[in-house]
This record gives structure tokens, C-alpha cells and sequence, in this order.
């Protein structure tokens, strides 16, 4: 190799460390809405959740959400690292594919109080993406039906029922709720008219709504 | 004897000095006939690719041009890792979802979540229907999110209409809205 050959080979070398090192370090722009000394910390779990391989968008949204809100730098890097940690072990339940709408749902639902074992089980029940399925079962769980109850009612309907028929289970839900039912007898008369519902095959198409 | 010899090395000498008559189309001749030869390695794309792949070269390279190559791989390597880790990636279809909000004292309604970075200038919402009704359509891709409608620049306020996030770690009402994979 002619000396030429070699100071080109060190220089590309030598670049591509550097990039490498940049990128690793290269935040987000979004983060400098964060104070300066909250800044590095949210960069940090990120960078290690991206090692991670999990999703970092909504710990990005997170933080940012703490920024709007005016919460402290403290309340910020917590609430960063805590979801953090809900969605590896969202992923451990879920399995490597989990999509991030999925992750972010697992998460959501583990933090209510569903369990790793309720995601695995609805991980087997549905080949459909699970991102509803989950949310539907977070939603419950937060509103007051026992982890236990929401469970069942959701993977009795996982397997079967589009996203659109969980949806609107969980209205049923909530509105009896609201109206004074006790959660989980809302959440067992709402199963059953829904699996009835969805065993008829009844089709229709809604709006789309919050 | 010995002049004999003489006699027959000059005639030699006279016949070596003759200049020799050459067919002038000789040399190229001789460049079809190579030319046609088979080459080593075979005359396929593939050999040829090969035999160009196996023949040294060298060339000089500047320090400033060998900075600019490394510099420019930098640069396709940084663009390659941020497109790959770009949250953007439009693979998704996305649904248009319309956020309501009765608000009859409010001056100024924006909508603000995790779709929009909870940025509260990017959605403002707009009074239509009377003076009470703030709306707003966003198209959404499948995903959890958590949202809230910001008031005045002071207040925030759940969605009446969707559940609320009982997952939120700031204090401040928000809503959270599920958008599924069309179905």
C-alpha cells in the first residue's frame, strides 16, 4: 500500500469514527425545549433506549409533554425513564416485532396494572396488529375494572373482534361505569354483548372518533 | 577453400542488407489476430468486471482530497442513520380524527399531544357553529396518544368525549385517543 493509499485509508477511518460518534451523541432538536440541564439526561435515556432497540418517539413526546406542561426537569427525566422501562418490558411480553404503537400501548396497559403474562397471552390470541386490543385493555384497567376482569373480557375478544368492536366495547364499559355500574359487572354484561355482536358478524362502518 | 568461405559469408551479407519489402497493412493484421485471441478469465461481463476488479492501480490523493472522500462518506453516513431513525416513515395510512371542544368563554383553543410534539402553536383550533364550539380534524396513524386542548394560553382541559389519561405523570388533565389499523 503506497503511503497515498494509506493517509486515505487513515482519513476514512478516522471520518467514520467521528460520524459514528456523532450520531450517537446527535439529539434530537426538539430537546432543546427542555432547560439545559435536563436536556443531556433525556438524551442519555435516549440513546440508551435506542440501544435497546425500543422505540424512542414516544419518550421524545414525553419529555416534550413535561416541557409544554412546565414540570420540573426531575418530573421530566423520571417520567422519560419510567416509560422507558415500561416499554422493555412491554417488548419482554410482546416479543421483538411488537410494532411501537403496540410497545407504546403494552406499556400503557402494564402501567394501569395489566401483566406481562395478559400481553404474552394476547401476543398468541390475535394475529391482528394488538395496539387497540391493548389500549382498550389499559383503558379499562385505569377506569376501574379490575386488572383481572378487563383481561378476560379482552382476550375473550381479542381473537375475533376488529379494533373498531374493542372500541366500542370499551364505551359500553365506560358508560355503564358513568352510569353507575359496578366496573366489573359493566365490563361482563359489555363482553357478552359484544361477543354476540361480533359473532353475528355484524359489519358496519363508523367515524372515526376519540 | 578459405576464399570460398569469404565468398559465401559477402553474399550473405549482400542478402541480410537487402531492405525487407513488409505488407504495409502487417501491424494491423496483427492487432485483429490478438484482438481475437481468448483472454484469460473469459470475455463475459463478469471476467471483465473481475479482471478490472484484480488490476492494481495507483493513484495520488491529496490530504485536502482525502479529507473532502472522508468528509463526503461522513456525510452519506450521517444521512443514512438519521433517515433510518426518523420517526416519519409514512408507511402507515393515516385517519382523519375530529377533536371537539365546547369552550363558549374561551379566546384562543389549540390542540396539543403527542402527534403535534406538544407544541400549542402548531394546532390552533377554530370556532365554527356558534360561538361555543372549537373543532379541529388531524389525520392520525395507527397508535396510543395522549392529547389535551389548551386554553388561552393558561388552561388545560381533558376531551369530555374520550378517556382520560390516567397514565399522565405531570398533573394536567389529558385524554388519550387509540387509532387503530383500519379496521
Amino acid at each position: 500500500m503506497t503511503p497515498n493509499w494509506t493517509r486515505a485509508a487513515l482519513s476514512l477511518l478516522v471520518a467514520m469514527v467521528v460520524a459514528g460518534r456523532a450520531t450517537a451523541q446527535q439529539a434530537d432538536a426538539r430537546l432543546e425545549r427542555l432547560d439545559a440541564a435536563t436536556q443531556p439526561t433525556v438524551a442519555a435515556l435516549l440513546d440508551s433506549a435506542r440501544t435497546a432497540k425500543l422505540p424512542t418517539e414516544p419518550l421524545v413526546q414525553r419529555a416534550l409533554e413535561g416541557a409544554t406542561k412546565r414540570a420540573s426537569g426531575n418530573a421530566i427525566v423520571t417520567a422519560v425513564r419510567r416509560l422507558a422501562a415500561d416499554l422493555g418490558h412491554a417488548r419482554d411480553a410482546l416479543g421483538s416485532t411488537a410494532s411501537p404503537a403496540e410497545l407504546t400501548a403494552g406499556a400503557a396497559a402494564l402501567r394501569a396494572g395489566a401483566s406481562q403474562a395478559t400481553l404474552a397471552q394476547l401476543r398468541h390470541a390475535r394475529r391482528e396488529p394488538l395496539t387497540v386490543p391493548l389500549a382498550v385493555l389499559a383503558d379499562l384497567v385505569a377506569s376501574g375494572v379490575p386488572a383481572d376482569s378487563a383481561a378476560a373480557a379482552v382476550l375473550g375478544l381479542a381473537a375475533r373482534a376488529r379494533d373498531a368492536d374493542l372500541v366500542e366495547f370499551r364505551r359500553a364499559v365506560e358508560r355503564d361505569i358513568a352510569l353507575g355500574a359496578p366496573p366489573s359487572a359493566a365490563t361482563a354484561a359489555a363482553a357478552t354483548a359484544a361477543d354476540v355482536f361480533v359473532n353475528a358478524g355484524a359489519r358496519q362502518q363508523r367515524p372515526g372518533r376519540p | 577453400m578459405f576464399e570460398r568461405m569469404d565468398d559465401v559469408i559477402e553474399r550473405i551479407a549482400r542478402h541480410l542488407r537487402r531492405p525487407v519489402q513488409v505488407d504495409p497493412a502487417l501491424d494491423e493484421r496483427v492487432m485483429r489476430e490478438i484482438s481475437a485471441l481468448p483472454t484469460p478469465g473469459g470475455t463475459t461481463m463478469v471476467g471483465k468486471a473481475w479482471r478490472w476488479l484484480r488490476r492494481p492501480r495507483q493513484f495520488t490523493l491529496t490530504p485536502l482530497g482525502g479529507l473532502a472522500a472522508a468528509a463526503a462518506l461522513a456525510a452519506a453516513v450521517l444521512l443514512s442513520r438519521t433517515e433510518a431513525t426518523s420517526p416519519a416513515a409514512p408507511q402507515v395510512a393515516s385517519r382523519a380524527f375530529q377533536f371537539v371542544l365546547v369552550a363558549p368563554r374561551a379566546a384562543h383553543v389549540s390542540l396539543v399531544g403527542d402527534f403535534n410534539d406538544w407544541d400549542a402553536t402548531r394546532t390552533p383550533m377554530r370556532r365554527t357553529g356558534g360561538a361555543a364550539l372549537w373543532t379541529v380534524v388531524v389525520p392520525l396513524e395507527p397508535g396510543r396518544y395522549h392529547y389535551a386542548f389548551f386554553v388561552d394560553g393558561s388552561r388545560w382541559l381533558a376531551d369530555p368525549s374520550a378517556p382520560v389519561a390516567r397514565d399522565d405523570d405531570y398533573g394536567q388533565p389529558s385524554s388519550v385517543l387509540t387509532v387503530g389499523g383500519g379496521s
